[in-house]
């Protein structure tokens, strides 16, 4: 109960002041104190936004993470008296339940935390049913791009991964190789319809497809020739690949285990997050690494975003949340559960944790939302045609 | 029995032919169950077929043309008439439909033949049976894929080789491995306690003296089994067909786990990911498509047992119990038994509780035991923090969720359940009564996770009388009890069908009112199928996730929600720690309400 403690240390200051204010020897009329009341001057002071959170009691976050319950319990011993009501489920699901509560007027979320910033922009951001807050003290350390028009809480990668045990480095030295015929039925990704992050992954390979055609020419020695009513060089990846009988499996966790399982002799190679090298803390026997110099790039970037909702009850103890949430002015414990291998932290002076590469030294993707937006009922329809 | 043999006594030789006429308070009933089906159950799936005809907000993505709102045909036109159709919906319906009929012959062999086994042979260690036989359902099927994969996996999809081919270095084809058949075994041995449930209960109930007359008449025992016991059973058969095959060409996660290394995709992988991926009225098109092909098959088994030729068998007369004996058979019978309780029950309980248990995930090995994600206090490093299962008031918050919501919502299911058996057991033949079965069927038809957005959307608003049910814990219950409704109606029917009418006529003759007859005659003879519906609904809502993640509040979690987010953050051990503990509170759950029942069955004459 420390905190509890400092708690009240600093509230026995603030009486202390306020008593020395107006006993200090000051002759205040009427009159005057009106008026220092309303320009908040001598004894009266603005309102933090602590106490004007104080007076909600409590705010509601729908998060895509169950980590919202560890930066939960850290809001709720620094911000004693704030109750953080935390439901965490898919990024989908928040999306329906806030349209669903925002068409019936029953505003109940404060706050959501979620992946696919390109559905959150269009169809809960254009609509007014969310807004952007940059919380003030940190606004000079975010990069413009990470700002607008939604805040964003942090990056993480999809890369390419192989297996240690077996290889000593990446087998595949470009994502074209996944079309020979010795990877035949050896690549692994998450079913994109499942786990729909990986429709952004395609859609920003399908944005990139000049990049893509100058890297199939790297790998063959020959420009590429487009299948027919192929659009591009993207979709013509995502085709050769399917038809070269890649492994659809659920989640990015089955990638990993498959590709970093030890004993294997032919193990495959697998597209999946780059935080599941983590896992290898859990079971280290697991053997696998990131394929970092793969062509044209390692992977691709998504974005997760936070938002206070439309007419959310308790707006001061959400924008509290969100700034304790992005690690405070002074480095508060409210970053530390997404302080983790495999996120990039989006503020200046954070650094990633130790070990991992700084973004700036690796070769990625960024998504567009707006393109994947407009792209992503051709990717879902060119996908199930093709796999 | 007793009461059986003094209700008998009493009631033997009491007027037989009295007419079989609908009495008000039938009337009432009726229309009272109408009513609540309309609200509960009619009005969500109007909700889905107008939404089909609708462009949501998410559509924009689909089409350049949509306005969200506004009228069209697109939804239809993409599923039925466009390039996608083979692959959106003639080929996984197809799959759907070849899955369903194969896990729902297999499953009840399976349930038939252990309940015939347990009920009415002197096979050695029914009792166990009997208790272990009902155990696969409350494990997860996922568990049951997962264990099979440990088993039969080869190189196709990467890591080690499954036990198999480590022990005869034979790799198991594809076909074995993944796709139709593991998926057709896994479901079967997931879902055959329904059939066994059903039909056990049914056994249990017929009286004996039936087969034992026809024995002494000198028909071979496999006439006996053929045209009497089969046929005095037949509506359990029946309503356990219809449910095993509607779950298994509506499931998602097995088939969908199994099959997708292959690329073998059902219809409910269409719907789930058209969800996933909010175009929901695709997906809501595809459901229709699901209602469909089940309600034709509940219509058309209808017609085939058809409600007139059911056959009385709880009479007012008392009947004694003598089991059929196997001989050396009985050893045979067992050693079916005992294979398929192991592998569904047993197997799959240990491997989930051994994986609770290790420090590292997939290593078993002795030196890899610990107890930390069971025992450890708060602040231990091997869980990053993270205290102890039984240690976590969390946890144990979340548990006294799940069984507050599961039991309030079984009981519910159970009495309206037992109620809609008895108006349509009743009414047979009349409109009324066909209504109510196929209208109370529907809601078990709708994947889970589209169900929950529709009562989501439905429900948010106030609606009438009825106020905005949004957050509450009612809404929970009520989203449970109307789409596992079908459990307890199926159980409900096929009791109330055994049930002799002149029972409860006898009743009438002597002034016992309505009520009173309900109470005192019809409930106690119909516990039994009472208790098979409260059985099934409360170990369905157990495991239930996708149906109530949209209406959950914090202070509402359950378990289930608590092992998602173990998943998600790779502890395994915990994940697998709370799935076993919610099959214990499950068969602690199922046995506390036998106990139950059976006292109240000998104390309600």
């Amino acid at each position: 109960m420390r905190v509890k403690s400092i708690g009240s240390l600093i509230l026995a200051f603030l009486i202390a002041g306020w008593v020395v204010g107006l006993a200090g020897g000051q002759k205040i009329d009427e009159a005057t104190r009106a008026w220092l009341e309303q320009v908040k001057v001598g004894p009266y002071l603005e309102p933090t936004l602590y106490e004007l959170a104080l007076t909600e009691r409590e705010v509601t976050i729908y998060s895509y993470s169950s980590r919202v319950h560890q930066f939960g319990a850290t809001f709720e011993a620094r911000y004693p008296g704030i109750k953080v009501n935390a439901f965490d489920m898919d990024s989908g699901e928040i999306l329906t339940k806030v349209l669903a509560e925002q068409r019936a007027g029953k505003f109940s979320a404060d706050v959501i935390f979620l992946k696919d910033p390109a559905a959150v922009i269009a169809e809960l951001y254009e609509p007014g049913y969310v807004f952007n807050y940059i919380p003030p003290d940190i606004k000079h350390l975010l990069p413009a791009e990470y700002r607008e028009p939604l805040l964003v809480h942090h990056i993480s990668l999809d890369v390419f991964i192989y297996n240690t045990e077996v290889y000593e480095s990446s087998p595949i030295k470009n994502i074209w190789d996944l079309t020979r015929p010795e990877w035949q039925g050896k690549f692994l990704m998450p079913d994109p319809l499942v786990t729909t992050e990986y429709i952004e992954v395609l859609a920003t390979i399908v944005q990139h497809a000049a990049d893509m055609a100058t890297a199939y020419e790297e790998a063959f020695g020959e420009s590429l020739v487009l299948s027919p009513g192929v659009e591009n060089a993207g979709y013509e990846w995502i085709k050769r690949v399917l038809q070269n009988g890649a492994v659809i499996v659920r989640s990015t966790d089955d990638v990993s285990n498959a590709v970093g399982a030890p004993g294997q002799v032919h193990p495959p190679v697998g597209l999946t997050a780059f935080s599941r090298l983590r896992d290898k803390e859990k079971n280290p026997q697991l053997a696998f690494d990131v394929a970092y110099g793969v062509k044209p790039v390692l992977g691709v970037e998504h974005q997760v975003v936070v938002a206070v909702v439309n007419r959310a009850p308790h707006p001061n103890a959400a924008k509290l949340l969100i700034q304790w949430m992005m690690g405070d002015d002074y480095g508060g414990w409210g970053y530390a559960p997404y302080h983790v291998f495999g996120n990039w932290p989006t503020r200046v002076d954070v650094l990633a944790p130790s070990g991992v590469p700084a973004l700036a030294e690796l070769a990625y993707w960024n998504t567009d939302a707006e393109f994947v937006w407009d792209e992503y009922g051709k990717i879902v329809d060119f996908w199930t045609l093709n796999r | 029995m007793g009461n059986h043999h003094r209700q008998g006594a009493r009631l033997r030789g009491l007027l037989r032919g009295s007419s079989r006429k609908l009495g008000t308070p039938q009337i009432m009933l009726s229309a009272v169950i109408l009513v609540v089906l309309a609200v509960f159950v009619v009005v969500p799936v109007i909700r889905i077929v107008v939404d089909t005809f609708v462009w949501q907000s998410g559509d924009v993505r689909l089409s350049r043309e949509a306005q969200p709102g506004a009228f069209t045909l697109f939804h239809w036109g993409r599923v039925f008439h466009s390039p996608l159709t083979p692959h959106l919906l003639t080929t996984p319906l197809v799959n759907s439909i070849l899955v369903g009929v194969a896990t729902s012959a297999l499953s009840l062999a399976l349930g038939g033949l252990l309940a015939w086994f347990v009920v009415r042979t002197d096979m050695p260690f029914r009792r166990a049976t009997g208790a272990l036989a009902v155990v696969p359902y409350m494990i997860p099927s996922y568990s049951l894929a997962l264990a099979w994969l440990t088993l039969f996996k080869n190189q196709r999809i990467g890591g080690t080789a499954g036990l198999f081919q480590y022990l005869t270095g034979i790799a198991p084809p594809d076909w074995v491995a993944y796709g139709f058949l593991p998926t057709v075994v896994v479901l079967s041995l997931h879902y055959y306690p329904f059939v066994f449930l059903l039909i056990s209960n049914a056994l249990t109930s017929v009286d004996m003296s039936l087969e034992e007359s026809a024995e002494v008449l000198g028909a071979p025992r496999s006439l006996v089994l053929r045209r009497i016991t089969l046929p005095v059973v037949l509506p359990a058969v029946l309503s356990g067909f219809i449910l095993t095959f509607s779950r298994a060409i509506g499931t998602f996660g097995t088939p969908y786990f199994l099959g997708s290394p292959v690329r073998f995709f059902t219809l409910p992988t269409m719907i789930y990911s058209n969800i996933g991926m909010r175009f929901n009225s695709t997906a809501n098109v595809l459901v229709l498509v699901l209602i469909l092909f089940s309600s034709i098959l509940v219509f058309v088994s209808q017609k085939v047992v058809g409600v007139r030729r059911s056959f009385v068998t709880i009479s007012g007369k008392g009947f004694r119990r003598k089991p059929v004996q196997l001989g050396k058979w009985r050893y045979l019978a067992l050693a079916i038994s005992a294979t398929v309780v192991l592998l569904a029950a047993v197997l799959p309980l240990i491997l989930l509780f051994w994986q609770s248990v290790m420090e590292y995930a997939g290593t078993y090995s002795f030196s890899n035991f610990t107890s930390a994600f069971w025992l450890a206090p708060a602040g231990t490093r091997l869980t990053e923090g993270e205290p102890g299962l039984l240690r976590n008031p969390e946890i144990l918050r979340a548990a006294w969720n799940s069984v507050r919501l599961s039991a309030t919502a079984a009981l519910v299911a159970a009495v309206l359940g037992s109620l809609i058996g008895y108006v349509v057991v009743k009414g047979r033949g009349t409109l009324v009564s066909k209504t109510i079965e196929q209208v109370s069927f529907l809601p078990y038809l709708i994947p889970s996770i589209a169900f929950g957005a529709i009562y989501l959307n439905v429900f948010i608003r106030e609606w009438g009388p009825i106020p905005s049910l949004y957050g509450t814990f009612l809404l929970l219950v009520l989203t449970c009890v109307f789409r596992n409704l079908p459990f307890a109606t199926r159980s409900g029917v096929s009791t109330m069908m055994q049930v002799s009418g002149e029972l409860e006529e006898a009743a009438q003759t002597f002034g016992a009112g309505w009520f009173y007859r309900f109470r005192r005659v019809v409930f106690p003879l119909t516990i039994r199928g009472m208790i098979a519906g409260f059985s099934l609904v409360f170990m369905t809502t157990m495991r239930e996730l996708s149906l109530i993640i949209l209406l959950v509040t914090p202070q509402t979690r359950t378990l289930t929600t608590m092992t998602m987010r173990y998943q998600e953050q790779g502890f395994v051990q915990f994940a697998n720690a709370i799935t076993v503990i919610l099959v214990v509170i499950s068969v602690i759950g199922v046995w506390a309400m036998r106990k139950l029942g059976g006292q109240s069955q000998s104390g309600g004459d």
